[in-house]
C-alpha cells in the first residue's frame, strides 16, 4: 500500500459518486431528449440528493437506517477495492454485502409495497449475480487471473476474445441500472408504480444515502465493463460511450417485463452466449 | 502433557463418561457433561501445538486394541441386526449381514493386520477436525442440558430419557474423535458404524412412529455406506494393500485396482455426508429435536464423510474419476439451494443449506488442486460453526413460540430481542464477506474456474443462497418501533452461553482465519502440493490467480457497522416523539396509530398480512425430488463406471 | 456555513417532487396536472417529477373538494410527508368547494383538514397557473425548516376549522 495506491483510492472515492451524478444527469437529458422534450440540467441529481439531505429523517425501524448506512459502505469498500486493484470475485461479494441489507431494509418494514419491492429485488440479485460470475471467469479464461492488476496488464484488449461475453456484461449492466426491460423492482421512471417497492419507506436524509450508494454502485458496474478494453483510453471511452447510449436506448424502447420472463430470458440466453463463447476461445486455441 | 495422552483422551474419555451418563442424578450428568467437555475442548486446543504423530496404542485397560475393536464392531453390527428383526426390517437385516459376512471373512481369512502401520495418525487436519468436534461439540451438549429439560416438560413425560440422550451424544463425541485420528481402516470403520448407530438411537429418541419411520431410513441407508465401506477393504486385502488410510493415499499409481475401493469408501462417505440422492434421511433426521440437528447432522456426523472424501483426495488426483466427483458435488450443491428455496420449515432450510455446503466440499475435493483443498478445509471449520449456531437458535425460538416455520419468526426482534440479533449474527457469518464461510465459498469458485460445468453449477447455487438466507434475515426484523422497549427475554444460562459462545467464535475465527490457515492447514497440503498454494501475508491470502484482503475489509465493515449503529440509535431521532406507520396510501384510519393494516374496501378492517413466495408449484420438493435424485444416481452411476 | 445554507436552498427551489392526491374532483384538474408532464409544458426541466409516495415527496398538490371520508387520508397523506412541505389546493373546489361547496358531504376545500400554502383557482385550472403556483410555493418551501415553521401554520388550521365547525350557520339551503 504505497502513497501512490492510497491517493488513487482516496481519489476515486471522492470523484465516483460526482461521477455516478454526472452520468445520472446526462441519462435524464438524454431521455428527455429522444421524449422530445428538454429535461432537467445534467446538474439534477445533485440537486435532489442535497434536498433530501435537508429533509426531516422519518423512519418506520431503526433497522432500516443501519441497512442504509452498511449498503453505502458497501459500496463505497468496492470503489476503493477497485481502485485497490484488489480480486474481482473478492469485489463481487463484497458488494452482495450491499444488495443484500437494501433487501434486508425493505422487509424490515411491514408494508405492503416494500415486502413486495424487495422480494423483486432478490429476483432480481438472483438473475444477475451468477451472469457476473460467468463473466469474471471468462476474463481468468483469457488473462489467467482474477487479480485486477493482471488483467490490466494484458495486451489485448478483452472485448475481442470475449465479445459474447460482454453482452452478458451488459445484460447485469441493464440489471444493475434500473433500466428496461429488467427494472422489476426500483424503476427509474416509474414511480407510482408498485411506488417503487425498495424505496417506499425511506425518506429525506436515507434515501439521499441510497441514491448516493447507488451512483458508487453504477461507477463500479462501468468500471468492470472499462476492464474490457483496459489497453487505450480512446477505445475506453468509445466502449463505455457506447454501452451506456446503448442502455439508455434500450430503456426507452421496452417496456418493464414480468420477472419469471426477466429470469428464463436472462439465464437462458446469457449462459448460452457464455458457452459459446468458451466454445469459441477453444476452438481458436487449437 | 504428550501428544499421545491427549489423543488417548479425546477418544476414551467421553466413551467413559457416556456410561456414566446413563446414571440418573441429574447434578452428576450436568457436571460430567460439563467436565468431558471442558476437557476434551482442552486437549484438542493443546493439540494444536503437537507436531504430526502417528502412533499405535500399545493397550488399553490391559487389553489389545485391535482385537477390542474388532470385538465390539461385531457386537455392534449384531446388535443392529437384533433390532432389524425387532423391527421386522428385512432391508436392514440384509445390509447388516451383508457386512457381517464379509467383515468376518475380512478378519479371519484376509490377514488385515498387514503392514498396517500405525493405527492412529495425527496431522494438522485431524487437529482441526477434533477441535470442531470437541468444543462445537461440547457447546451443542452443554446446551442440551437446558434444552431436554423443556423439551420433556413440554412432552410431559412420566421418566427422563436424557439419560439414553445424553450417553448416545457423548458416546457420539468419543466416536468422531477416533474417526478422525484413525489410520488404521478397521479403526476407523468401527467408529464409523459407532456414529450410524448413535444417529439412528437418537433420531428415533423421541418414539414417535415418524421419528422411528425417519430412524430406519437414515440407518438403512449409512448401512449402505458401511456396505461399500466393507467391500472397499476386501477389494483392498486382495490387491494386498495394507488397510492404512495413509499408505493408500501415498501409494505409487492410482490405478483402478485402487480408484475402485476408493470410490467405494467415497460413496460411503457420500452416503453419510447425505449427499443426493440420499439428502432423505438428513431431512427426515430433523424430527429429532434440535441439539441432535445441530450436532449429528449439521456440524459433526456429516462432516465424516467429507472428511473420508478429502482424506482420499490425493488417491484419485488427476483422474477422471475426480472430474466425476467434482460434478457430483456441484449439482447436490445446486440441488440442494434449489430446494432450500422452496422450503418454509426453518430447520429443513437448514438441512438442505449444510447439504449443499458438504456438497460444495465434496465439489472441492473433486477438483484436487491446492486451493480446492484449502476451500474444503476451511468450509468445514466455518460451515460447523455458523450451522450450529443456527440450529440451536432455531431450537430455542422454537421452544419460546412454539413452530419452526420462518413465516411465524416475522417480526422476533420484538419477541426475542437476543436471540434474534444471535441469529441475524449467525445467518450473516453463513452467506457475508469478510467471515470465513465466504472466504471458502470465494476459493473454491476461484479453484473450480477451469471447470465449466463445475463452476456454472456453483454461481448459481451461491446465487440462490443468497435468496433464502436474505429473506430469512429480513423478515426477522419486520416491525414497527415498538412503544416501549422490547424486554429481554428469560433465558438459562446453559442455552445463552453456547449461542454467545457460537457467535463470538464465528465472528473471532473469521477474523484469524488467515493465521488458521498458516498454521494448521498449509502444512498439509504442502505434504502433497508444491505450487499454487495459497499465502497468506498481513492478512491478505493470495495466490497466483486470487486475492482476498480479509484484513481490510473486515477494518472497514467493523468500523462500518460500528457507524451504522450509532446512526441508527434512537436517541438522536424522532424528535417528535412519534414514529411513521408504513405508506398504505392514506387509508391507515384507525384511533390506535400502531395498529398496522388499512381499511378495505366497504370500510372492513385489513390487517397486515406479508408471506414470502415459496414456489411450491414450480420447485416445491415433492416436484422436483424426484428429477434430482434421477440425476444424481446418473452421475453415481458414471462416477463409479468411471474408475475402469 | 452560509454557503451550505443557500445551496440548501438553491436545491429545494431546484428539486421539487410532488405528489399529487384527488379529493373527489371530477378530474378536471387532475387532468391539467398530468397536462404538465407532458413534453408541451415539460416541467421536468424545472426538476418537478410526479413521485408517488408521500415519504419523498415536498409538495401535496390537492384537487376537488374534500369530503369526511377522505379527508382522513388526506390528513394521514400529509402526515406523512416530512418536514418542510408545502401544500397547493388546484381549482375552485380544492380552494372552496367550488360549486359544491353547500352540498352535505362536502368539507368545502382543502384548507379546513391541512393548512395551505398556495391556492390556484380555476376550473380547470390551466397548466401555466398550475406552474405558477408550484412556483410560488417553492418561495415558500425554500427557507423553510423542519419543525420551527409549523406554529403559525396551525394557528392557520385551527382558524380554518372553526370556520368549517360553523358552517350550518351559514347554509343557505338545508
Amino acid at each position: 500500500m504505497d502513497f501512490k495506491t492510497i491517493s488513487f483510492v482516496i481519489l476515486a472515492i471522492i470523484l465516483a459518486p460526482l461521477a455516478g451524478g454526472l452520468l445520472a444527469g446526462i441519462d435524464r437529458r438524454l431521455t428527455a431528449w429522444f421524449q422530445g422534450r428538454f429535461g432537467p440540467p445534467i446538474l439534477q441529481p445533485f440537486y435532489d440528493v442535497i434536498k433530501l439531505l435537508g429533509k426531516e429523517p422519518q423512519v418506520v425501524n431503526y433497522w432500516q437506517i443501519f441497512c442504509v448506512h452498511i449498503y453505502l459502505i458497501a459500496s463505497i469498500l468496492c470503489v476503493a477495492l477497485f481502485a485497490m486493484q484488489a480480486d474481482l470475485l473478492m469485489i463481487f461479494f463484497v458488494m452482495t454485502i450491499g444488495a443484500v441489507f437494501m433487501v434486508v431494509g425493505a422487509l424490515a418494514t411491514p408494508s405492503p409495497y416494500s415486502q413486495l419491492g424487495a422480494q423483486r429485488e432478490l429476483i432480481q440479485m438472483l438473475t444477475y449475480e451468477p451472469l457476473l460470475i460467468i463473466v469474471f471467469v471468462g476474463i481468468y479464461f483469457v488473462t489467467g487471473s482474477f487479480k485486477i492488476d493482471d488483467i490490466l496488464a494484458y495486451e489485448r484488449p478483452i472485448f475481442l476474445a470475449l465479445p459474447l461475453l460482454y453482452l452478458v456484461l451488459t445484460f447485469a449492466l441493464t440489471i444493475k441500472l434500473r433500466k428496461s426491460p429488467f427494472d422489476i423492482s426500483a424503476s427509474h421512471h416509474a414511480h407510482q408504480e408498485l411506488v417503487r417497492g425498495v424505496l417506499t419507506e425511506y425518506s429525506g436524509p436515507y434515501l439521499a444515502i441510497l441514491e448516493i450508494a447507488h451512483w458508487y454502485d453504477i461507477v463500479l458496474i462501468l468500471a468492470i465493463c472499462s476492464l474490457f478494453w483496459s489497453t487505450s483510453w480512446i477505445g475506453l471511452v468509445i466502449l463505455l460511450a457506447v454501452t451506456y447510449m446503448a442502455e439508455i436506448i434500450i430503456d426507452n424502447v421496452t417496456p418493464r417485463m414480468t420477472w419469471k420472463w426477466m429470469l428464463t430470458y436472462v439465464w437462458a440466453v446469457g449462459i448460452s452466449l457464455s458457452f459459446f463463447n468458451m466454445a469459441l476461445l477453444y476452438a481458436k486455441s487449437f | 502433557m504428550l501428544a499421545p495422552q491427549l489423543i488417548g483422551i479425546s477418544i476414551a474419555l467421553p466413551f467413559i463418561a457416556a456410561v456414566l451418563c446413563l446414571i440418573n442424578v441429574k447434578p452428576l450428568r450436568s457436571a460430567l457433561v460439563i467436565g468431558t467437555g471442558v476437557v476434551v475442548s482442552v486437549a484438542s486446543l493443546a493439540l494444536m501445538q503437537s507436531e504430526t504423530i502417528s502412533f499405535t496404542p500399545e493397550s488399553f485397560l490391559g487389553i489389545n486394541p485391535d482385537g477390542l475393536i474388532a470385538i465390539l464392531d461385531f457386537a455392534l453390527l449384531f446388535v443392529i441386526l437384533g433390532i432389524a428383526y425387532r423391527m421386522k426390517n428385512k432391508l436392514i437385516a440384509v445390509l447388516t449381514l451383508l457386512q457381517i459376512v464379509p467383515l468376518a471373512f475380512l478378519e479371519l481369512f484376509m490377514h488385515p493386520g498387514e503392514n498396517i502401520g500405525p493405527a492412529l495418525y495425527v496431522d494438522q487436519f485431524s487437529v482441526i477436525m477434533c477441535m470442531v468436534i470437541s468444543i462445537v461439540g461440547s457447546l451443542i451438549c452443554v446446551y442440551g442440558l437446558a434444552y431436554m429439560k423443556e423439551h420433556e416438560h413440554h412432552l410431559k413425560l412420566a421418566t427422563s430419557r436424557q439419560g439414553r440422550f445424553f450417553f448416545f451424544m457423548v458416546l457420539f463425541l468419543g466416536a468422531m474423535n477416533g474417526l478422525v485420528f484413525s489410520n488404521n481402516l478397521l479403526w476407523l470403520y468401527f467408529f464409523w458404524e459407532v456414529t450410524t448407530f448413535c444417529s439412528f438411537m437418537l433420531i428415533k429418541h423421541d418414539d414417535t412412529e415418524i421419528a422411528v419411520k425417519n430412524a430406519t431410513r437414515a440407518l438403512w441407508m449409512n448401512m449402505l455406506g458401511g456396505v461399500a465401506f466393507v467391500l472397499a477393504l476386501i477389494i483392498f486385502r486382495s490387491q494386498g494393500l495394507p488397510l492404512s488410510l495413509q499408505e493408500i493415499i501415498t501409494a505409487e499409481s492410482a490405478s483402478k485396482l485402487i480408484l475402485l475401493p476408493v470410490g467405494l469408501l467415497c460413496f460411503a462417505g457420500f452416503t453419510k455426508a447425505a449427499q443426493l440422492p440420499f439428502q432423505s434421511w438428513l431431512c427426515g433426521a430433523m424430527v429429532a429435536p434440535t441439539p441432535i440437528s445441530a450436532l449429528l447432522h449439521s456440524s459433526t456426523m456429516v462432516k465424516a464423510g467429507v472428511y473420508l472424501v478429502i482424506r482420499l483426495a490425493p488417491a484419485f488426483a488427476g483422474t477422471v474419476f475426480s472430474n466425476y466427483v467434482a460434478l457430483f458435488g456441484a449439482v447436490t450443491f445446486l440441488g440442494a439451494a434449489v430446494l432450500a428455496l422452496s422450503q418454509s420449515n426453518g430447520k429443513k432450510i437448514l438441512a438442505y443449506s449444510t447439504i449443499s455446503n458438504l456438497g460444495m466440499i465434496v465439489a472441492c475435493a473433486g477438483i484436487n488442486t491446492p486451493a480446492a483443498m484449502a476451500a474444503a478445509v476451511l468450509l468445514i471449520v466455518f460451515h460447523a460453526i455458523s450451522k450450529a449456531l443456527m440450529f440451536l437458535c432455531v431450537g430455542t425460538i422454537e421452544q419460546h413460540i412454539g413452530s419452526r416455520d420462518i413465516e411465524d419468526m416475522r417480526g422476533l426482534i420484538n419477541v426475542m430481542p437476543r436471540t434474534t440479533m444471535v441469529a441475524v449474527i449467525g445467518i450473516v457469518t453463513m452467506f457475508l464477506p469478510p467471515f470465513g464461510a465466504l472466504l471458502s465459498k470465494w476459493m473454491a469458485v476461484e479453484a473450480s474456474a477451469h471447470l465449466p460445468l463445475v463452476v456454472l453449477m456453483l454461481a448459481v447455487g451461491s446465487a440462490l443462497t443468497m435468496v433464502f438466507w436474505g429473506r430469512w434475515l429480513g423478515l426477522l426484523m419486520t416491525s414497527v418501533v415498538p412503544e416501549k422497549a422490547p424486554q429481554a427475554e428469560a433465558q438459562s444460562c446453559f442455552i445463552r452461553l453456547p449461542l454467545l459462545t457460537l457467535a463470538v467464535a464465528a465472528v473471532l475465527i473469521s477474523f484469524v482465519a488467515p493465521g488458521l490457515y498458516t498454521s494448521m492447514v498449509l502444512p498439509v497440503l504442502e505434504r502433497f502440493y508444491d505450487t499454487d498454494l495459497y499465502i497468506s501475508a498481513r492478512g491478505v491470502i493470495s495466490n497466483n490467480i486470487g486475492m482476498f484482503t480479509l484484513y481490510p475489509v473486515f477494518v472497514v465493515m467493523t468500523l462500518g457497522v460500528i457507524y451504522a449503529v450509532r446512526a441508527s440509535s434512537s436517541k438522536r431521532l424522532i424528535k417528535r416523539g412519534d414514529y411513521v406507520t408504513p405508506y398504505v396510501c392514506g387509508l391507515q384510519d384507525s384511533g390506535d396509530s400502531r395498529k398496522l393494516g388499512f381499511k378495505g374496501p366497504l370500510g372492513v378492517w385489513a390487517d397486515f398480512k406479508t408471506s414470502n413466495w415459496y414456489m411450491e408449484s414450480l420447485i416445491g420438493e415433492s416436484r422436483i425430488t424426484g428429477w434430482i435424485n434421477l440425476v444424481a444416481i446418473g452421475i453415481l452411476i458414471i462416477l463409479l463406471a468411471g474408475v475402469f | 456555513m452560509g454557503f451550505f445554507q443557500d445551496l440548501l436552498h438553491t436545491s429545494r427551489v431546484k428539486s421539487p417532487w410532488l405528489i399529487h392526491f384527488d379529493c373527489g374532483s371530477c378530474n378536471g384538474c387532475d387532468i391539467e396536472v398530468l397536462a404538465c408532464l407532458t413534453p408541451v409544458y415539460d416541467v421536468e426541466r424545472f426538476g418537478i417529477l410526479n413521485i408517488g409516495n408521500p415519504k419523498h415527496a415536498d409538495i401535496l398538490v390537492v384537487t376537488g373538494t374534500v369530503n369526511p371520508r377522505n379527508a382522513k387520508a388526506l390528513k394521514n397523506i400529509y402526515d406523512q410527508m416530512p418536514d418542510p412541505k408545502a401544500v397547493i389546493a388546484i381549482g375552485a373546489c380544492g380552494t372552496s368547494g367550488g360549486v359544491f361547496r353547500e352540498a352535505y358531504n362536502v368539507l368545502g376545500g382543502v384548507d379546513k383538514v391541512i393548512p395551505v400554502d398556495v391556492y390556484v383557482p380555476g376550473c380547470p385550472s390551466k397548466p401555466e397557473a398550475i406552474i405558477d403556483g408550484v412556483v410560488l410555493a417553492l418561495e415558500k418551501l425554500k427557507k423553510r425548516r423542519p419543525e420551527k415553521d409549523t406554529e403559525p401554520l396551525v394557528a392557520d388550521l385551527k382558524k380554518a376549522r372553526e370556520f368549517y365547525e360553523n358552517r350550518e350557520d351559514r347554509q343557505v339551503t338545508r
